[in-house]
């Protein structure tokens, strides 16, 4: 049987299955978000959104994302290089121990936070003497964010560079190129559409983040609060216009970010299509 | 030229090479001559690759001395060493065009962007590739691509070329005109060239020199005639040229025995195939055999022929007189390349002397 010549019952049944799968999952809930924020006027949903607090919210969950997608940028493509261009003992627990934060739950990795750095830490007493305060303050906020988004980025490049080898590589270092033109000339093109594919998974993901960001945030409004944080703090307090207006926000940015995905995958299959 | 001052452009004295515990060179000397196009031959896994890259300076070896023009370059980094490489594969920077392909090499070295764009242009033509500059490397066929690794590897001006497995990823037929073209190539630029590879027609036919390597060692270093005429270890004997095997060349005619544990190695051209009647030369020597099969391979007959036992390859030519399968015919063998230990000796056919003696 020819399954893609099937236009029959099975056919017809899965699409209005996914369909109607996604229109109640997805579509509906996020209709609703946009008609709650708004069902007191716009004068009150740009209130709410315009708040002190949720503008503050709003900043602290960008730099959280700046900086959770520059340290995995970073650390992804050391990563990403070391398991793929060297052989060494280890190799296989280092690749498995990168994956670890997608299967710890984040609320766990909060908690491991506080045990690491906070009171009853060996390690706070060194924090504490040099003034680096990391739990219920922006660098506990930052640090749960890049655990949480660890994998994304490397796991991205890794396929990409495996798939490439060490030939181009080994003929731009016979000719007499330097590590950092190699990296630049021969090697980022290669890793150049997985790697921003990743950046954009590790900023949904960053900006998402309310577990791990929970337990070591504190709570402190105009603070620690990150938009998630604050969004569940007005629901909490029965403020469901400012909730579901702040929430619209996290939305807006999830459709940019899922925009800018698509027209990546559009533009790397085009250009890998080219090159391969 | 006489041997005492004879300058070689490398030379490798005593090279070896471990990876784990895989020995992958073993006291390796090669000594080349300034001009010569070289093969390394020797199956996969015998070493003749890691040969290769220790020269390039993409491997440094355990021990042993590698010198360029007279000069130790074992702590010369591999682009200062003048050596170019087109590796197997080619490696073509895939998200370059050819023009940056070829010109980066010279990049890397800082040159004036003018003579780079002469550079460039000069050996597209050469390798006649104009008008292909825009393209990039999966754009281009097998045998262009070939050409634009040769160029770039020719850019910055290397006294010596390495070429690692050149031919392997051509389909065949374009294969046997890339193989004259780099040869005229070498030839015209008088380069001096190390190419590796594992197919001895491959070898014979493009090189002056040949290295037969085999487990990490040379076996034998010679002109092609020399090593399939003049084979001195059994590797080589069976590497180079067709060959069956013949555990008791004894029991054939005219040829005295060298010992009870040696066999033998037979060449299709040391054996000559007659219908009965037809052979007049060796009327007296020749023995007799049954045709076993006829296998036509163009240009002339393949003859297989059971005696004393053994299956025996010969060559007859496709207008001689046709013999039949299972006919019955005079078998003559000029020579037999005896193993004996680890050396070769050639043994002829003792009618053969006696003949010329009563001629």
């Amino acid at each position: 049987m020819d399954i893609r010549k099937n236009s029959g019952v099975v056919k017809w049944t899965l699409i209005v299955l996914c369909s109607s799968f996604l229109v109640v999952f997805l579509i509906l809930p996020l209709i609703y978000i946009v008609v709650t924020a708004l069902r007191s006027g716009f004068q009150a949903y740009w209130n709410s959104i315009t708040d002190e607090y949720a503008i503050k919210a709003a900043l602290l969950t960008i730099e959280a994302m700046v900086c959770a997608v520059v340290i995995n940028t970073i650390f992804g493509i050391c990563a990403a290089w070391t398991l793929t261009k060297y052989q060494f003992r280890g190799k296989k627990t280092i690749s498995t121990l990168i994956d670890l934060p997608v299967t710890v739950s984040p609320i766990i990795a909060g908690l491991i936070f506080v045990l690491t750095f906070g009171r009853q830490s060996f390690l706070f007493p060194f924090l504490d003497r040099f003034g680096i305060q990391i739990i219920f303050a922006v660098p506990g906020i930052i640090l749960a964010t890049v655990f949480v988004t660890f994998p994304f980025i490397s796991r991205e490049i890794i396929p990409a560079l495996a798939a490439q080898g060490t030939d181009e590589e080994e003929a731009a270092a016979q000719m007499g190129a330097n590590m950092f033109t190699i990296f630049r000339k021969v090697t980022y093109p290669h890793i150049k559409w997985a790697l921003l594919y990743g950046v954009v998974l590790c900023s949904a993901r960053a900006m998402g983040e309310f577990g791990a960001v929970s337990v070591l945030s504190g709570h402190l409004r105009g603070k620690t609060n990150t938009l998630p944080l604050y969004i569940e703090l007005l629901y909490q307090g029965y403020d469901f216009n400012g909730a579901f207006a702040a929430s619209s926000v996290l939305v807006l940015l999830s459709v940019v970010i899922l925009a800018l995905r698509m027209w990546l995958e559009k533009r790397g299959a085009k250009e890998i299509d080219v090159r391969k | 030229m006489s041997m005492e001052n004879k300058r070689y452009y490398l030379e490798l004295r005593g090279v070896n090479k471990k990876y784990g515990n895989f020995q992958a060179s073993r006291n390796v000397n090669i000594q080349i001559e300034k001009g010569r196009l070289v093969a390394l031959l020797g199956a996969s896994g015998s070493g003749k690759t890691t040969i290769l890259r220790i020269i390039a300076g993409l491997e440094s070896p355990e021990s042993g001395e590698i010198l360029i023009d007279g000069k130790l370059v074992n702590n010369t980094p591999g682009s200062e060493r003048g050596v170019g490489f087109v590796f197997q594969s080619y490696a073509l920077f895939r998200y370059m065009t050819v023009y940056d392909n070829i010109a980066f090499g010279l990049r890397v070295k800082k040159k004036p962007r003018n003579y780079i764009d002469d550079r460039v242009h000069e050996l597209l033509k050469l390798i006649d590739c104009e008008g292909l500059e825009k393209r990039y490397p999966n754009q281009l066929s097998g045998g262009q691509r070939q050409r634009v690794a040769f160029a770039r590897a020719l850019a910055p001006n290397p006294q010596l070329l390495l070429l690692d497995e050149p031919f392997a990823a051509i389909d065949a037929k374009i294969r046997l005109e890339l193989r004259a073209w780099l040869r005229e190539m070498i030839t015209n630029l008088q380069i001096t060239s190390i190419f590796v590879t594992h197919d001895q027609d491959e070898a014979i036919e493009v090189a002056d020199e040949i290295i037969v390597m085999n487990h990490g060692e040379i076996e034998q270093t010679g002109s092609p005639r020399e090593l399939y005429s003049h084979p001195q270890t059994p590797f080589v004997a069976q590497f180079i040229g067709a060959s069956t095997p013949v555990e008791n060349y004894q029991r054939f005619r005219f040829f005295q025995s060298l010992g009870d544990d040696t066999t033998a190695i037979l060449r299709p051209e040391f054996v000559s195939v007659f219908k009965k009647g037809e052979n007049k030369k060796y009327t007296e020597s020749a023995e007799e055999g049954v045709v076993e099969d006829v296998i036509f391979r163009g240009s002339n007959l393949e003859i297989r022929v059971r005696i004393h036992g053994v299956v025996l390859s010969g060559n007859r030519g496709i207008n001689d007189p046709v013999v039949e399968i299972g006919e019955k015919v005079d078998v003559f063998v000029y020579r037999f390349l005896v193993v004996d230990g680890k050396k070769i000796v050639r043994l002829d056919n003792s009618s053969l002397r006696e003949e010329s003696i009563i001629i």
